[in-house]
């Protein structure tokens, strides 16, 4: 048996490695300056991101048609930690949403949604026959609720929603039909006032926050409110690292996680949000990039899958940084605190790096080109895994 | 035409195509444009309104605290301090470090610390939620040990911070009470005002005497100080200062000693009369100058400043003499026959009569409508002429000189001329002097009886109006500037209570001079006979003053017995208000005074011996015995 190192796809890797270093200088900025090592969250996360990134080059090695026979396992095994998060997580902020296992956090619904990802890829690639069909696409909807139903009563509306652009995302690419992608979209819309009726208070009150910052700048409002005054004060080139007022005297709140992007636009100005706001482009393409070459209608679903979750979340982030979209506590994949979200975000990069490496050939491409060339299945039984 | 990636192009024909590739790229698509929306936003935000953002932060980050110049001090004549500011721990507030949700555990906490009413918390909240930026004050003093547990317990009290202020001290508060006044906080009603005048809601503001009236000179003007400070409300340092323009400092015209022995005279009659209300004026007749001003009972300024007990309040609100008011200057009395002089130099001017012209007194006067007018005695003075008329205050003679006799067929000046006398001697209006809520008190005329009452004026009211009873109406110092311009020549002074201003340095800031608000109409020769007149009704003997001569030197004045609508005596006489007036020495006055003893009876039994004593003080410089231990004390049991 042979290992060959497979090729890297490295604005991929760029992007990622940039996107993680913004995060890591925004972070040493506002760190307790007694911390020392490990205890820094800046070397943590910089730790955490290099660890990260290195099983993501592993993972390029890996053919990621080994995810098919795991979708099934990892999915349950998801929603059985939803279920127990539920029951016994940690209480905290008003919500259960984690596990404290000795120092090391565990927040399932950052892994389910790679795991949904991985889901709806095996499920829609199994019936890609049948994408057109309205009981296809309604049993997908069902494997997206069932997760996403769960997270919402952490509660946690954002990342439930995110759920939900994936699988739009992903069954659009699949081929469903537009009215029946559309149909769901439309029963929202109309369940809208009910949903009103029987949303959380919270919610109802980031709805009215996000339609009117001013509104109460004490309450609800000022964090909205700080965010765009921290940006809008950055101008072109910012404060400086570690300057400007917003961030440094604490007038911004949540400045590690949901608003780690104003604290960057503070600080780096235009230069620096628009430099974000490419790489975060850049990796999207990619990650769409390889989704169109890749050799399987399973991989493209992945990073399709994987290319919706990183632009909704950094969407809907930025978009409610700068004023845009309602304050959903979503946080920035890459640059802001949340290891686990980094941790996620990493494995997702290396499943496009190994859809990348492997996209279009078979194994022992050299040899057996022309022998295999149109002899293998779509979603050829065995990937690299054997190797 | 499906777009080929390049992938399936060089793997050639072979490779099966994977569906979605359109779609795929739709999306693609549909992300770009969603970031370059946010980009668009940026630019917005960054570029376009960053000056806008810029200026908010800087607006988050610097909090402007108000800086309140020191308040300025009062001294007396002799520059003796009449008031300090002393140190007192204040509890105050930055709105905009309370978060709204916070409000509640943080009001109810600083309840306990600061001993104030919840009810008046939550008031002073609001009030300050309207200026969310500048420090309110919560509470104004605090005891050192609840500043210093404020202090520890700062993270749990967000906004709060205890700072030092100052509180008035009066040194001489108990006898100078109604000159000087005190502060407090403004009165709800007036808050809006003062806020138009960049008084803080939560300021104290002089509210009585000296203090209110020189509020704005005293206060001086705040300075500002802007500090830098973290979302917490911490102070980080400092971005700019500007000093407050310090208060300036007020200097009296009257000297404490004077005052405290001036009152001291009057209480001790008051004492021995068993009586419990008076007041007393003295003034410089050529200056106006204020010696003394004493309105017994009064209160002590400190009361109101430490802040006094519910039930010494209560005790000073509900007294029914009143002691909360400056009856010196707001209380309005008939001045019985002090008043007569003005009908007597009216008469003079006019020619209703000449100086040496007599008119009989046989006790009462009866109009042929039936009404009878009587002059206090009750035999009647026989042929008065008109310096004798006023030394003995004859009644008749003065019904005579101003509403006519029908039998003589004497021509008196009437309503209209006497009304214009009395106001040119300043009755009807304030005389202006520097302390609020002065009476204009009332020179009674046809109209105004018309008007007020309904009623005609009769040949009744002008006789009463002539000896300075029936619907005449004056204040004490209205009558103590009447003897000080008989007194100085014929000019009426406004009363003057404020020396001179001084800056923070001690230097004159301005000097008030005397004021001359009028010269009474009335030739010289005829006010020497004025004068001559209230000689005589000291120091001859059948004048009605003689309790008022001195041994120090010769006192020209007037009784008055002013009597009023009340419960009449066994003797059937009404109640009344003793009055002596008058200046000192005759020849060149130095001082000239009006005394009033509240319900005190015969003028020249009450009030005579306290402007005795007065002048006796003044002259010497002594106090003078107490009244019963003199050789000609007259027991307050014999009336006249």
């Amino acid at each position: 048996m042979f290992l060959r190192v497979r090729r890297i796809e490295w604005a991929t890797v760029i992007s990622t490695i940039a996107l993680v270093a913004l995060g890591v200088l925004m972070l040493s900025t506002t760190a307790d300056p007694d911390t020392r090592g490990l205890e820094n969250q800046a070397v943590q996360k910089a730790v955490l991101g290099a660890l990260g990134l290195g099983l993501a080059f592993a993972m390029a090695q890996v053919d990621y048609r080994g995810l098919h026979g795991l979708a099934a396992p990892v999915y349950l095994l998801g929603v059985v930690a939803l279920v127990l998060v539920l029951l016994v997580g940690d209480f905290d902020l008003g919500a259960r949403r984690w596990f404290e296992i000795g120092p090391i956090v565990v927040q399932p619904s950052e892994f389910m949604k790679l795991a949904a990802i991985v889901a709806f890829a095996k499920f829609l690639t199994d019936r890609s026959d049948s994408t057109r069909t309205l009981r296809t696409v309604m049993v997908s909807l069902g494997i997206m609720l069932l997760p996403a139903g769960l997270i919402f009563l952490q509660p946690d509306l954002g990342t439930a929603l995110i759920f939900g652009a994936i699988w739009m995302g992903m069954v659009f690419v699949a081929g469903a039909r537009w009215w029946h992608l559309l149909t769901p979209v439309v029963i929202a819309l109309a369940a809208f006032p009910f949903a009103w009726f029987f949303a959380q208070d919270y919610m109802r009150q980031r709805f009215v926050t996000f339609l009117d910052p001013g509104s109460d700048p004490l309450g609800a409002g000022y964090n909205v409110l700080q965010a765009r005054i921290s940006i809008g004060s950055g101008g072109w080139f910012g404060h400086g690292l570690g300057q400007g007022s917003q961030s440094q005297l604490e007038f911004l709140r949540v400045r590690d996680t949901d608003f780690i992007f104003a604290m960057l636009g503070e600080q780096l100005g235009l230069a620096g949000t628009i430099g974000l706001l490419a790489f975060f482009s850049l990796l999207i393409v990619q990650a769409l990039v390889i989704g169109l070459r890749a050799r399987d209608m399973f991989g493209r679903l992945l990073a399709i899958g994987i290319a919706a979750m990183l632009f909704t979340q950094s969407f809907v982030n930025i978009g409610m940084n700068v004023g845009l979209m309602p304050v959903t506590g979503i946080t920035l994949p890459l640059v802001s605190l949340g290891k686990n979200s980094l941790l996620v975000t990493l494995l997702s990069v290396g499943i496009l790096l190994s859809i990348h490496s492997h996209r279009g050939a078979a194994p022992f491409r050299q040899q057996s080109m022309h022998v295999v060339r149109g002899s293998i299945p779509a979603a050829g039984p065995r990937g690299g895994l054997g190797r | 035409m499906e777009a080929h990636p390049r992938p399936a192009a060089r793997t050639g024909a072979g490779q099966p195509r994977v569906a979605g590739t359109r779609r795929a790229l739709l999306l693609g698509g549909a992300a770009l444009a969603g970031n370059t929306a946010l980009a668009a936003r940026l630019w917005q935000l960054q570029v376009v309104e960053s000056e806008t953002y810029r200026e908010q932060a800087a607006h988050n980050r610097a909090r402007t605290r108000p800086i309140q110049p020191l308040r300025g001090l009062i001294y007396d004549r002799n520059r003796e301090p009449l008031v300090a500011n002393a140190p007192v721990f204040g509890v105050w507030l930055a709105p905009a470090d309370l978060p709204v949700e916070r409000e509640g555990p943080v009001l109810a906490n600083l309840a306990v610390l600061t001993g104030e009413r919840l009810e008046d918390l939550r008031f002073k909240l609001s009030q300050a939620r309207l200026a969310p930026d500048t420090p309110a004050r919560l509470a104004r003093a605090v005891p050192r040990e609840s500043a210093l547990t404020i202090e520890e317990r700062r993270s749990d009290l967000p906004g709060i911070s205890v700072r030092t202020s100052t509180r008035r001290e009066y040194a001489h508060g108990d006898v100078l009470g109604h000159i000087l006044g005190f502060t407090g906080p403004i009165p709800a009603e007036e808050v809006e005002t003062y806020r138009r005048q960049g008084v803080r809601f939560d300021e104290d503001i002089g509210l009585a005497g000296v203090e209110r009236s020189l509020q704005t000179r005293l206060r001086g003007r705040d300075g500002e100080q802007q500090l830098e400070t973290d979302a917490f409300g911490r102070a980080l340092h400092e971005l700019s200062f500007t000093p407050p323009q310090v208060g300036q400092h007020a200097v009296l015209s009257i000297a404490v000693n004077e005052q405290k022995a001036i009152r001291e005279i009057l209480a001790r009659h008051l004492a021995l009369r068993e009586r419990g209300a008076g007041a007393v004026v003295v003034l410089r007749p050529n200056t106006g100058d204020v010696v003394a001003m004493v309105s017994l009972p009064d209160y002590d300024s400190n009361i109101f400043t430490r802040g006094a007990s519910s039930e010494s309040f209560a005790l000073l609100v509900s007294d029914p003499r009143r002691p909360l008011i400056n009856h010196a200057i707001s209380g309005l009395y008939p001045p019985g026959s002090t008043y007569k002089v003005i009908a007597a130099s009216g008469a003079l001017e006019a020619g209703v009569v000449l100086p040496q012209s007599k008119i009989h007194c046989d006790g009462r006067l009866i109009l042929p409508d039936g009404w009878a007018f009587d002059d206090w005695l009750p035999q009647g003075h026989g042929l008065v002429d008109l310096e004798r008329a006023i030394a003995e205050s004859c009644n008749i003679y003065f019904y005579n000189v101003s509403g006519g006799n029908p039998y003589t067929r004497l021509q008196g000046l009437g309503n209209r001329r006497l009304a214009e006398f009395e106001r040119s001697f300043g009755f009807g209006q304030r005389t202006g002097i520097d302390l609020p809520g002065e009476a204009s008190g009332l020179v009674p005329t046809s109209e105004w009886k018309n008007k007020n009452l309904q009623q005609p004026w009769v040949t009744g009211d002008t006789y009463h109006a002539a000896i300075g009873q029936g619907l005449v109406q004056v204040t004490p110092l209205q009558i103590a500037g009447m003897y000080a311009a008989i007194g100085n020549g014929g000019r009426v002074m406004r009363p003057r209570l404020i020396d001179r201003m001084l800056d923070q340095h001690g230097n004159v800031a301005e000097r008030i001079p005397p004021q001359v608000q009028g010269v009474l109409p009335i030739s010289d020769a005829n006010l020497r006979l004025l004068q001559a007149g209230l000689y005589r009704a000291v120091n001859e003997p059948q004048g009605t003053g003689p309790r008022a001569r001195s041994a120090h030197t010769v006192v020209a004045g007037k009784t008055g017995t002013a009597e009023y609508s009340g419960a009449r005596d066994t003797e059937g006489r009404l109640p009344s208000h003793a009055w002596f007036a008058g200046y000192a020495p005759a020849e060149q006055p130095e001082y000239a005074f009006a005394v009033l003893v509240r319900d005190g009876g015969e003028g020249s039994f009450a009030a005579a011996p306290i402007a005795r004593d007065i002048v006796d003080y003044l002259m010497t410089g002594d106090m003078p015995p107490l009244p019963q231990d003199r050789p000609d004390f007259v027991s307050p049991d014999r009336r006249l």
